[in-house]
């Protein structure tokens, strides 16, 4: 032992540093560093004024705008027309993101009921049937849902308006919610991993608690609001192809009148169609470009409204995204 | 350089992490920094050592920008002539390389003694040992945990040598991040003896960041004559902060006097843990087996002796074992949370075995008779509610009220609280509250049995003594408890020798 009270092991390990090393390296080398980036001002950009916020303020600014440019120059019917399509398609996409969380989160509760309580046939079965939906293409699933809904008030007479977007919505929320439920399924078990869930087991807080309360609504209900931002999008991508499909006249059987007036079917009409190609002669004839808004405005309209909202969601999605980091 | 700091503050872009007005380091000496994890030790070393991203924090040391700090010579001659031991061995590790290259990455490369110090590391006889270990890419499951630390360890001592040979020169700044987090004792006394060998060959400037106060007792101890080279500095909240009234991070670098731990040691807990009430609350017996492991409970370290392990009423139990020899699996065992292969205890006169079903510890023993607090707060804890709403739920006879839970919670913290407090993140509490609040939301239940995994993991020495005397408070109204951790030195004192077991195979 040395006066450190350090024994022989320490010291041969002091003898196999003494064998030396390689020369130091050359002084340009040691000073050779990448640049470092300069401080962004993080503070600059407040907490609100985000891609999210200024996507979803742009919009709802550029539907004000089209509302009073519509209210001015074009015709009455016609405006009465864009606006009712514009409110049925948001408050069908509104109706589909309630129906899928519903749905979503019943799915997820039971299959994870199921796993729990290794009720396996049972869990197969639901499964199998969710795997079934899943393979259906969403158009083909929810153009034959419209067929059910029209057939339906052929038989009842006219449905009222109520019933036929409530319909309309559950039909689409089949189609979607898988997703969600699968957000959700993989967020229940990723939490049942960590000893976060069963540290909460042994204090005896119930199981419906802690999936509930502190996985889906405290841990998980930002990433189930991002996915039902998108399912806002879906939800009026899939009504509108849907509407236009059948408009354009691809079913003898589906009678549109009966179903409330979209976006897509507004599309489908004889004027937005003219009013579109009317874009295209603007193209090869720039003079025309101002008469596009004016005399084409329905056409015009309704397809900016179409584009310009799947935008913004897209972006206020991905601004979410990117806010809370997910 | 390292002398000169004083001031750091490092914000997001809307909350403040960490500010001191004091901190420093003395060249060439060696610091131990302690605290409750959680409170900055290791981020005010990164920002020293200039590791921190100047573009997704707000940094400023000396009331200067941090890219200037960045850009300061000293700073960049001290990363030159440097190295830092991260706390997470695995994230240090990159996935794609062999260890034997990442040992020789950058400027370790030219150090040569590469087999002497994996030999020390190891204690190894042959070099077979940890050559084998040099050839594998880096898994989550292989290195383990310790050996994983140990290759930091050993890419540590290759710059350090490259300084005390004289291949660099000038500022220097080598710290160690819980560098002993996975390590057992004697690997971890291996490591100190070794840094501290080379460190009297030539000194130079250390940073021991730890939560482990029995590296004091090992100091004092082992290297008497290399205390006057040694600080201890403990970190600590500024006054108003301690009681959690505002936001503000504000903490500040404190003397720590080694005499006040051991003093501490000797004569603090000396604690009756048997109890005159020989009423059984658990016995497990002693040999059972667990994913396909035969364990067995001793009452002698050599293992000579197989007993069943019995906890009375009121009294306090630990179970000894090594690193990775099954203490928390038991510990799960005992909760339902694992089922074993063969096990059988008794809990509160209920009879279980490893064909019992979950729902008997669902229905008759969870929250009601036994509790079970985990290892790491942060895992355990769900970071994203409120510290009212984490006792939301609990199975008690009366709901908790908001002004109940306040008059505990006052109590545990040595209160008064924020009138805010109860509806604060429970991410935003440091480590040490986090525990702490980890402990009292089982102790709250006031259960038969309480199993305490690690439960000074993090803590600082007060909030160390608040909870020992927490739980020897809840002991005396008659909960039984039982201990698993790997702090020796600190459990064996809140225990007498009859009430220690010994886990093995």
């Amino acid at each position: 032992m040395n006066e450190f009270g350090i024994n022989k092991e320490l010291q041969s390990l002091q003898d196999e540093i003494k064998r030396g090393f390689d020369s130091p390296p050359p002084p340009e080398v040691q000073k050779k560093r990448p640049k470092i980036k300069t401080v962004k001002e993080k503070t600059a950009q407040s907490d609100f004024w985000q891609q999210d916020t200024s996507w979803l303020f742009s919009w709802i600014g550029t539907i004000l705008f089209l509302t009073l440019w519509n209210a001015i120059f074009l015709n009455k019917p016609a405006f009465k027309q864009i606006a009712t399509g514009f409110i049925n398609t948001v408050i069908i996409s509104l109706q589909v993101i309630l129906f899928s969380l519903v749905l979503a989160w019943g799915v997820s509760l039971l299959l994870n009921h199921l796993s729990a309580n290794k009720k396996q046939s049972l869990q197969f079965m639901v499964t199998f049937f969710l795997n079934l939906i899943r393979s259906i293409p969403q158009i083909v699933g929810i153009l034959f849902g419209y067929i059910w809904i029209t057939s339906l008030s052929g038989t009842n007479g006219s449905l009222g308006n109520f019933l036929s977007f409530t319909l309309i919505a559950i039909i689409i929320s089949l189609f979607i919610f898988i997703e969600l439920a699968d957000l959700m399924l993989e967020r229940i078990q990723h939490f049942k991993k960590l000893d976060f869930y069963d540290a909460m087991r042994v204090c005896g807080i119930k199981e419906s608690r802690i999936i509930n309360f502190h996985i889906l609504w405290k841990n998980s209900r930002i990433h189930i609001l991002n996915k039902l931002i998108s399912i806002f999008g879906m939800a009026i991508f899939l009504q509108c192809s849907v509407s236009f499909i059948i408009s354009v006249g691809l079913s003898m059987e589906i009678d549109l009148v009966s179903l409330p007036n979209t976006l897509g079917t507004l599309l489908a009409k004889i004027d937005s169609k003219q009013d579109i190609l009317a874009i295209g002669y603007a193209i090869t004839h720039p003079g025309y470009i101002p008469q596009l808004f004016f005399k084409h405005l329905q056409g015009i309209t309704v397809s900016f409204l179409l584009v310009f909202t799947l935008l913004s969601i897209y972006k206020i999605a991905g601004g979410f995204a990117k806010r809370y980091k997910l | 350089m390292s002398r000169m700091i004083s001031n750091i503050q490092i914000h997001t872009h809307n909350r403040t992490i960490v500010q001191i007005d004091n901190f420093s380091l003395e060249e060439n000496k060696i610091t131990f920094l302690l605290g409750e994890s959680g409170i900055g030790k290791s981020i005010l070393a990164k920002a020293m050592y200039g590791l921190l991203d100047p573009d997704t924090l707000e940094i400023k040391i000396n009331n200067k920008d941090y890219v200037t700090h960045l850009h300061s010579p000293e700073v960049q001659e001290l990363q030159t002539n440097s190295f830092f031991v991260f706390q997470e061995p695995s994230s240090h590790l990159n996935p794609l390389l062999t260890i034997k290259e990442q040992l020789n990455e950058g400027s370790i490369a030219r150090a040569k003694d590469e087999d002497g110090i994996l030999r020390y590391l190891w204690q190894a006889k042959d070099d077979k040992v940890f050559k084998q270990l040099l050839e594998l890419y880096p898994k989550p499951y292989r290195p383990s945990g310790g050996e994983k630390q140990r290759i930091l360890l050993a890419m540590a001592f290759k710059k350090i040598h490259m300084y005390t040979s004289g291949q660099v020169e000038g500022h220097n700044l080598f710290v160690f991040d819980e560098p002993t987090g996975s390590l057992d004792n004697a690997y971890r006394n291996t490591f100190l003896k070794g840094l501290l060998a080379t460190y009297i060959k030539k000194p130079f400037t250390i940073l021991f960041i730890t939560h482990d106060y029995s590296i004091i007792s090992e100091m004092t101890s082992q290297y008497p004559k290399l205390l006057p080279h040694t600080i201890f500095k403990e970190l600590r909240r500024s006054k108003e902060q301690d009681k959690i009234n505002d936001e503000n991070a504000k903490v500040l670098l404190h003397d720590f006097s080694p005499d006040a731990y051991l003093n501490w040691l000797t004569k603090g807990t000396a604690i009756t843990t048997t109890s005159p009430n020989k009423t059984p609350v658990l016995t497990v017996k002693s040999a059972f087996s667990v994913f396909g492991r035969a364990l067995c409970l001793y009452k002698d370290d050599a293992h000579t002796t197989p007993a069943n392990l019995l906890i009375n009423k009121g009294e306090t139990v630990y179970v000894k074992a090594p690193s990775g020899m099954g203490k928390t699996t038991l510990a799960k065992v005992i909760m339902g949370l694992y089922t074993a292969d063969s096990f059988s205890m008794v809990l509160d006169g209920k009879e279980l075995t490893e064909k019992s079903p979950t729902r008997i510890w669902e229905k008759y023993l969870w929250g009601k008779k036994a509790g079970m607090v985990f290892q790491h707060a942060d895992e355990s804890l769900n970071l994203e509610a409120t510290v009212f709403e984490t006792f939301s739920g609990l199975p008690m006879p009366d709901k908790l009220t908001r002004y109940q839970l306040t008059t505990k919670l006052d109590e545990l913290f040595e209160g008064p609280l924020s009138p805010g407090f109860l509806d604060k993140k429970v991410a935003f509490l440091s480590g040490g509250q986090k525990q702490r609040l980890n402990l009292l939301r089982t102790l709250i239940l006031s259960p038969s049995l309480i199993i305490l995994d690690e439960p000074l993991n993090g803590l600082d020495f007060s909030s160390m003594k608040k909870v020992i005397a927490l739980i020897e408070n809840q002991r005396k109204k008659g909960t039984a408890f039982l201990i698993i951790s790997h702090n020796e030195e600190i459990v064996q004192t809140m225990v007498e020798k009859s009430s220690i077991w010994y886990l093995g195979e």
